[in-house]
């Protein structure tokens, strides 16, 4: 079957050139012979352009606002697509992409390619592989994962095979549909493949497949957010006044999703007050830096982070509560149980947090939109600081376990965060976020969202004890709670600090 | 001992009063330095009595026109030139005693007398031979800008004048022949032939109104040639000479004019010789001092505004470059960047901001041009205004709106829109999706944004050229 390319038409004797004011029919459309497609201006006048050929529309390659000389290509109409008859959307896309046919000197090479995910996507990094070199890859398994300005994507493998060759490794980025690996029985079939290519920059083959999820792209709660609405160029539709406050804010229109305003033209309300995570005004901190200053590029963790931290604090009413232990029993029966079973301060505070929880049904809730969610356990996020950031696991029913279980079962959650795997994420409904260890005495922490309370916990100190009038040495230990005040009131806070510091002064009761 | 100020500006017209007024509301302490009247060629010599001469002028062509509105005037409708002026002077001397309060509110000292720069910092006024000093840590100039006079003409004031004399005219002219036929040229042209005088127009250049739009300005020339005003274009005034009772024009293209009265109102030249420019190492292009957009010029802590910078001989234009001169003297970040909008009160008035279809064309922008006649407006219809039409100018492949044209009844009050919009950048389309108050002369403006994406609905169907397309 052959497409017919329709062309710009010469309009009188002129060779003027015509901009495209609107399209008549839309890919997809069926069109006849002499139907109007399009209307263009010229300096003078307006134009129709009648389609010259029966057929189905396929390709609209004059989107509007583009300005044409006589002669340029308007259209790929497929004239054996008769009326009536459905023809695959993909029929064209996939045409003539099969790098696997192409004949390479030696074995077969099939280039893994960076994907093209979304239309405003030129460039990709590549957070991780997977797999190494040398290994087999099956397809649909992922086999590394891509971040691009927007979400962060695991990429699957379309094609089965040995991995021969990574060219783009972790950390490294490359534009869109370039070849990031190899799969090749051999290595020297990718040499060789590589030399025939020259750069590298192989036809398009379907490489890599892209999940749905990537199109529309998932908000942090996993919900889909509707993309910006891009003009046929690729162009993020926005006001002028949207882009220039955008600019000014340093926000990418894109990240706005669509917007408000006609077929989701991004208006200049739809533009946050300020860029997520960034103080007004940081889109200029990069010009004008003194020598010697190193710019990096945040990683996935610290944007997560910003990004979690910022949505609590900026929507979050947090409020905060002071409560200062007599630590001296405390520390009296962290030491016994220490010599028993290994345990730390914080696997008792963890303890007894829990079980202050479980007598306060809104302290193992949370908020989600104008809902309540009661947990039926006290899943203790436990904060858990590392090189580039902080993680926290969760620790499912604390208050069904023994200290000794809870001390194991934390101790590994730690380890496993550490390495990587950070279990029963999102489960939580409070976080004990502990700085003890490094003297500190007092913080105030931000919640944790979706939680509703974080617990920050000082370092157990000596201090002047004043009891029944008389001082006394002895040891404190500061506690401050911060709050999502939709959920938790003044006096709800303030009874289950009371019952914290009670059960923490006397903490034999974790026991009995 | 000196007084020392802030800010002291130098000139105050249009631009330097509201620097002044801009600066002490910031919380300056503020001198300003004016030999003549407040309110510079504005108010005494400008915009002001133009209006009110031009006011006066217009209610005699409705009264001519009255008959058509079923208004049956008697005969004997007569021009008082002399009560029109005194009126006229009336309204000036309201509007000085306004700004004088303005700026005594605000606690602006005025300093009556030639203002001129004497080293950094220092600013002479001198007035009847005494001079005072005073000195500031920033200084605004404002010296505006004065009509030009063509070097070789006679200049017996009896005879030949500019705008500074003509608007003060003891009698009017029988035969009056005006040199140019820009803004000034063309009010004066159709005050007078609304009072009475018969007006010949003499404009070098191809156009009356050069600069804007250029059907819009051969409409116009098309109203006055029906009121009887001769208009040559093209054409230039070879010699001028003083004979009996007037002057005798020779024309490039051999005809000869007598008149009573000659207007030259050939454009303004910057004000800025003799200021003591050179005592702070000013130095002036062509008479002008550049600015960039904060107004500051090449000297340290000195700014300037208005007429004498070149940018825009305007007095709104003025007045926000003062706005922007004072913030920025202040230590208040400010640009001058809005579209200024141009305005002649002809009847019909012609107003424009923006591109005209000739000048993007000429930057190489694909343009697209939306028109809608005002004979097709129920409101100019009632007003028995059909004349004129506005003119939109749209980006092809972007769909920025890059400018609106307009010439008719009232259209001067229709711009501050179109100005708003373009500064804000917006589409032609949602100019079109705007709506408009019916029924308004303002109401063409949307009228002719629908025509510029071929979309109007009260406007016949556009020709579209239907072409079969090739293939490939």
């Amino acid at each position: 079957m052959n497409m017919a390319t329709l062309t710009l038409p010469k309009s009188g004797a002129s060779a003027a050139s015509a901009t495209v004011l609107r399209w008549f029919r839309k890919v997809g459309d069926s069109v006849k012979k002499g139907e109007l497609l399009l209307e263009a201006e010229t300096d003078a006048g307006l134009i129709g352009v009648e389609s010259a050929v029966e057929g189905i529309l396929r390709e609209n390659l004059a989107p509007v606002g583009k300005t044409m000389n006589p002669g340029d290509a308007l259209a790929v109409i497929d004239p054996l697509g008769s009326i009536g008859e459905t023809v695959p959307q993909q029929l064209i896309t996939l045409e003539g992409k099969s790098v696997t046919k192409k004949k390479a000197p030696g074995g077969k090479v099939i280039p893994i390619l960076m994907p093209k995910a979304g239309q405003s996507m030129e460039e990709g990094v590549i957070v991780k592989w997977h797999v190494s070199p040398g290994a087999q890859v099956t397809k649909g398994t992922v086999i590394f994962e891509i971040e691009t300005d927007k979400a962060t994507i695991e990429i699957e493998a379309t094609d089965s095979g040995r991995l021969a060759r990574i060219v783009v490794p972790d950390g490294g980025s490359s534009v869109v549909l370039k070849p990031v690996a190899y799969l090749a029985e051999k290595d020297e079939d990718v040499d060789a493949y590589i030399a025939e290519e020259g750069d590298g920059g192989a036809p398009v083959e379907a490489g890599v497949d892209v999940p749905q999820a990537v199109a529309t792209g998932l908000d942090r709660d996993g919900r889909t957010i509707a993309p910006a609405v891009t003009t046929e160029t690729g162009r993020v539709k926005a006001s002028p006044a949207a882009r220039k406050f955008a600019a000014e804010r340093g926000i990418d229109l894109a990240s706005i999703g669509a917007g408000s305003g006609p077929e989701g033209r991004i208006l200049s309300t739809d533009v946050p007050k300020q860029a997520p995570g960034r103080p007004v005004g940081s889109s200029s901190l990069q010009t004008g830096l003194p020598a010697g200053v190193v710019v990096n590029r945040m990683s996935n963790m610290r944007k997560a982070i910003a990004r979690n931290l910022t949505l609590s604090k900026t929507t979050i009413p947090h409020w905060y509560l002071r409560s200062c232990v007599n630590a001296g029993e405390l520390m009296s029966f962290y030491r016994s149980q220490k010599a028993r079973i290994g345990c730390s301060v914080n696997d008792v505070i963890v303890m007894a947090c829990a079980r202050a929880i479980m007598e306060f049904p809104l302290m193992h809730s949370r908020v989600d939109g104008e809902s309540i969610i009661q947990f039926s356990g006290a899943n203790i996020g436990i904060a858990v600081g590392m090189d580039d950031g902080l993680v926290v696991p969760v620790l499912m029913h604390a208050e069904k376990l023994t200290l000794a279980d809870l001390a194991m079962e934390t101790k590994r959650l730690a380890s496993q965060a550490r390495a990587g795997k950070i279990e029963n994420m999102g489960m939580g409904v409070f976080t004990i976020s502990n700085l003890g260890m490094y003297g500190v005495e007092d913080f105030v922490a931000i919640v944790n969202p979706p939680e509703a309370a974080i617990l920050a916990v000082g370092a157990v100190h000596e201090a002047v004890v004043v009891k029944d009038g008389a001082m006394r040495p002895g040891q404190q230990l500061n506690l401050t709670l911060s709050a999502d005040h939709r959920l938790i009131d003044g006096t709800l806070g303030a009874q289950f600090m009371a019952r914290l510091k009670a059960i923490l002064e006397n903490p034999s009761q974790l026991i009995s | 001992m000196n007084k020392h100020y802030q800010i002291a500006v130098l000139g105050a017209g249009p631009g330097g009063y509201v620097a002044a007024l801009k600066a002490s509301q910031l919380g300056a302490s503020v001198a300003i330095v004016e030999k003549g009247p407040l309110g510079g060629t504005c108010l005494n010599n400008g915009c002001i009595p133009s209006k009110a001469l031009l006011a006066s002028a217009e209610l005699m062509h409705h009264i001519h026109h009255a008959a058509e509105m079923g208004i049956e005037v008697p005969s004997g409708a007569n021009v008082n030139w002399a009560k029109i002026q005194s009126r006229k002077d009336k309204v000036l001397q309201t509007l000085r005693t306004g700004i004088k309060g303005l700026l005594g509110a605000r606690k602006v000292t005025i300093y009556t007398g030639r203002g001129s720069l004497a080293g950094a910092g220092k600013v002479t006024v001198a007035e009847a031979g005494e001079t005072k000093q005073l000195t500031a840590d920033k200084i605004i100039l404002a010296p505006g800008s004065v009509p030009s006079v063509i070097p070789g003409w006679p200049t017996e004031a009896s005879v030949i004048g500019t705008s500074d004399e003509a608007l003060h005219w003891k009698t009017l002219p029988q035969k009056l022949l005006i040199v140019g036929g820009g803004v000034i040229g063309c009010e004066f042209a159709c005050m007078m032939q609304a009072l009475g005088v018969e007006v010949t127009v003499v404009e070098m250049l191809p156009q009356i109104l050069p600069n804007m739009d250029a059907e819009m300005a051969g409409t116009l020339a098309g109203i006055f040639a029906g009121r009887g005003i001769k208009i040559l274009t093209g054409t230039k005034i070879e010699d001028l000479s003083l004979g009996a009772g007037g002057a005798t024009a020779k024309l490039g293209n051999g005809e000869t004019i007598a008149c009573d009265r000659v207007l030259v109102a050939t454009g303004r030249r910057p004000n800025t010789a003799g200021a003591g420019f050179e005592t702070v190492g000013l130095t002036t292009d062509r008479g002008f001092v550049r600015v960039n957009d904060r107004m500051e010029t090449g000297t340290k802590d000195i700014f300037c505004i208005g007429d004498a910078n070149g940018r825009c001989l305007l007095a709104h234009a003025a007045s926000a470059q003062g706005v922007t001169a004072a913030e920025n003297a202040l230590g208040h970040e400010s640009e001058f960047r809005a579209p200024i909008p141009n305005a002649v009160y002809t009847f019909p008035e012609v107003s424009s901001v923006g591109l005209t279809v000739e000048q993007a064309r000429a930057a190489g922008i694909p343009v697209s041009v939306g028109k809608f006649p005002l004979s097709y407006l129920g409101k100019a219809l009632a007003a028995n205004a059909g004349e004129g039409f506005v003119k939109v100018v749209r980006h092809r492949e972007t769909d920025q709106l890059l400018g609106v044209h307009m010439l008719g009844h009232n259209v001067t009050e229709c711009i501050a829109a179109a100005g708003a919009l373009l500064h804000r950048q917006a589409t032609v389309r949602e100019v079109a999706e705007t709506v408009f108050a019916h029924p308004t002369i303002s109401e063409a403006v949307k009228e002719a944004a629908e025509d510029a994406l071929a979309m109007g609905l009260h406007l016949p169907p556009r020709k579209v050229l239907r072409l079969a397309s090739g293939v490939r």
